[in-house]
């Protein structure tokens, strides 16, 4: 699903499950590219994990609030930490790992 | 679904939606400027250019709540919206037009009569008889009622696209306007250069007119499923980019590739024409929020579209010679004047293919949906995927069958540098998953409505006067002989050799 600066606190930081959010743009080749496995990985963590998406040129402050510099960003924010951040492309491999770390803790 | 397939788009793709505001061009990994130009809250707004009243909003109003878009067959239709056709007068523009017509939008086009010319210089013709586009003009006006914007201009004139592209503000733009021939562009340096010339800078050319002038338009931009080439691993040919889940090993790390351009291996001077211009597309997409669709598309073939049925006047050209016919429309030609259909080298080639109609369908959903600001994306234009030798088999089935002609198959020396026999997997999912494509047209059918209409006398007249023009006299290395004649046969005698054709929809 997408989130925006709105409704990020009720979806993101207020969530029961911990939460991967995408940060992407239209222009974003790589990003566009990632929406199949993000689908994929929904699916396969249905109720351990939140997927979420959020543009950075629809959206200002949470962005800028959690510093991204490029997209694609992945970040898994739990209780309203971040525990994991990482920029680039990923596998599908190496996304659930992230999951599977964050689900193990 | 398939109706539907654009409802949920919004004005961030609607091409009438001016971006104001916070626009922040910056590449994939590149850091935010934070320095004044990135204001808390201060978020992109658009300016409806079709409902100014809206003032200035947030682009979030979908195709499905807009009054501005109306549900058609092939999905929500901008209304009126205007379409500009580069290369109008060619095989694929002219009827594009005709249905874009048809389907009430307002379209306008240019071309300056290039493949007529080429046509013309090597000394063949049209089999289907076309009128001049003066006369072209006049026959729509009748028989569909309405006015096509046409201006004889060279893609290369850059002061006149320019004006015309000003002067119209289209909402998409078709780029048809380039040299569709591999040999053509491997006959001599002067050929080479003229196709890349026209193809290369002539797009080039354009990308920066439309940065200019129509930032929001979308450029669905022809090419061809040859810039893949046909890699003898058999890897498959992804459309454009790397799907995320596609990764790469080495040694004992992995990385995605998800995002990245999959590799070009063209085949001829005209192919690397194809593939440059897939890059200065790709880079003006990232650097300037230019939005296209690269449309790699299969060898066409096929002479019917509801609106070409409507009248004799309105039909579009066919070319059979050896440098603007395409491999099935050249078939049909000969086994209609009882010469044996060529196949070239061991004839197990395998290409992509799609029918005129499927085509044009296409290109109507792709013109719909445009992509959002930015966006770079690539299709694979094909509905099936045939081996040559038995592409030869069913056109000769259907000549003998269902029109008594005694075709005949034969296979002579290969003029062109490529793998006769080699491995080939296509994946082609966007068109039917993201736009609703459905093929409507069956091979075999095609191929009889072909015969049909060129067996009419005055047309297979025509072929006779052309017919040796079919045959293949330059090499790749730009010689110029006579090929020689490797064995002819009997349709149904041959066992059918070489890779099966994998196609993943």
């Amino acid at each position: 699903m997408d989130v925006n600066d709105k409704n990020f606190e009720e979806e993101v930081l207020k969530s029961d499950l911990p939460v991967l959010i995408e940060f992407w743009a239209s222009w974003c080749v790589p990003c566009k590219a990632m929406d199949y496995v993000l689908n994929e990985l929904e699916k396969e963590f249905i109720g351990k994990i939140k997927i979420v998406k959020l543009n950075v040129d629809r959206n200002k402050i949470i962005p800028k609030k959690y510093e991204i510099s490029g997209i694609p960003t992945f970040m898994v924010i739990k209780e309203r930490k971040i525990k994991d951040s990482k920029i680039g492309a990923l596998s599908k491999n190496d996304l659930k790992k992230i999951i599977e770390k964050i689900l193990a803790n | 679904m398939t109706n539907l397939h654009n409802a949920k788009k919004t004005c961030w793709n609607c091409p009438a939606a001016k971006l104001m505001g916070n626009v922040d061009f910056r590449a994939c990994g590149q850091a935010r400027d934070t320095l004044g130009k990135t204001a808390e809250g201060e978020e992109i707004l658009i300016e409806c250019r079709r409902r100014p009243e809206l003032g200035y909003f947030e682009p979030n109003i979908a195709f499905e709540q807009c009054s501005e878009w109306e549900p058609s067959e092939y999905g929500y239709i901008l209304k009126n919206m205007k379409v500009m056709i580069l290369g109008i007068d060619g095989y694929l523009g002219w009827t594009l037009a005709l249905k874009l017509i048809n389907l009430g939008f307002q379209v306008s086009g240019l071309d300056n009569y290039t493949r007529r010319d080429c046509v013309m210089e090597k000394g063949s013709h049209t089999v289907v008889p076309i009128l001049r586009m003066t006369e072209r003009l006049i026959a729509v006006k009748e028989v569909l009622g309405k006015d096509i914007n046409f201006r004889r201009i060279d893609l290369n004139d850059v002061s006149k696209i320019k004006e015309f592209i000003e002067e119209i503000k289209p909402e998409a733009i078709v780029h048809y306007a380039e040299i569709p021939s591999a040999p053509y562009s491997m006959a001599n340096m002067e050929h080479a250069v003229k196709v890349q010339e026209n193809n290369v800078l002539g797009t080039l050319k354009l990308l920066w007119i439309m940065k200019e002038v129509v930032p929001e338009t979308s450029l669905i931009k022809l090419g061809t499923l040859g810039e893949y080439g046909t890699p003898l691993t058999g890897r498959p040919l992804f459309e454009g980019l790397f799907p995320a889940d596609a990764t790469i090993k080495w040694e004992d790390r992995e990385w995605s590739l998800g995002g990245e351009t999959t590799p070009r291996d063209p085949v001829s001077f005209y192919h690397v024409s194809k593939v440059q211009d897939t890059f200065n597309v790709l880079e003006a997409c990232k650097y300037w929020w230019l939005r296209s669709y690269d449309v790699m598309q299969g060898v066409i073939f096929g002479v019917f579209t509801e609106e070409i049925a409507m009248d004799k006047k309105l039909r579009t050209r066919f070319d059979i010679d050896e440098w603007f016919g395409t491999v099935i429309n050249r078939f049909v030609a000969q086994s209609v004047i009882g010469i044996p259909l060529t196949l070239y080298g061991k004839g197990e080639q395998i290409r992509g293919f799609i029918a005129l109609n499927d085509a044009m369908q296409c290109m109507v959903r792709l013109i719909i949906s445009p992509p959002e600001p930015g966006q770079y994306d690539v299709v694979n234009q094909v509905s099936g995927l045939y081996k040559l030798s038995e592409l030869a088999e069913t056109v000769a089935k259907v000549g003998n069958e269902k029109f008594n002609l005694n075709v005949k198959i034969q296979r002579i020396e290969n003029p062109r540098v490529e793998a006769d026999t080699h491995p080939f997997e296509v994946v082609s999912r966007k068109l039917p998953r993201v736009f609703g494509f459905t093929p409507q047209v069956e091979l075999e059918d095609e191929i009889e409505r072909m015969i049909k209409v060129l067996l009419e006398s005055e047309i297979k007249n025509r072929i006779e006067m052309k017919k040796h023009t079919v045959f293949p006299v330059t090499t790749w290395q730009g010689e110029k002989r006579e090929m020689r004649n490797l064995e002819k046969y009997e349709p149904g005698t041959k066992e059918i050799k070489g890779y099966k054709p994998i196609f993943d929809t």
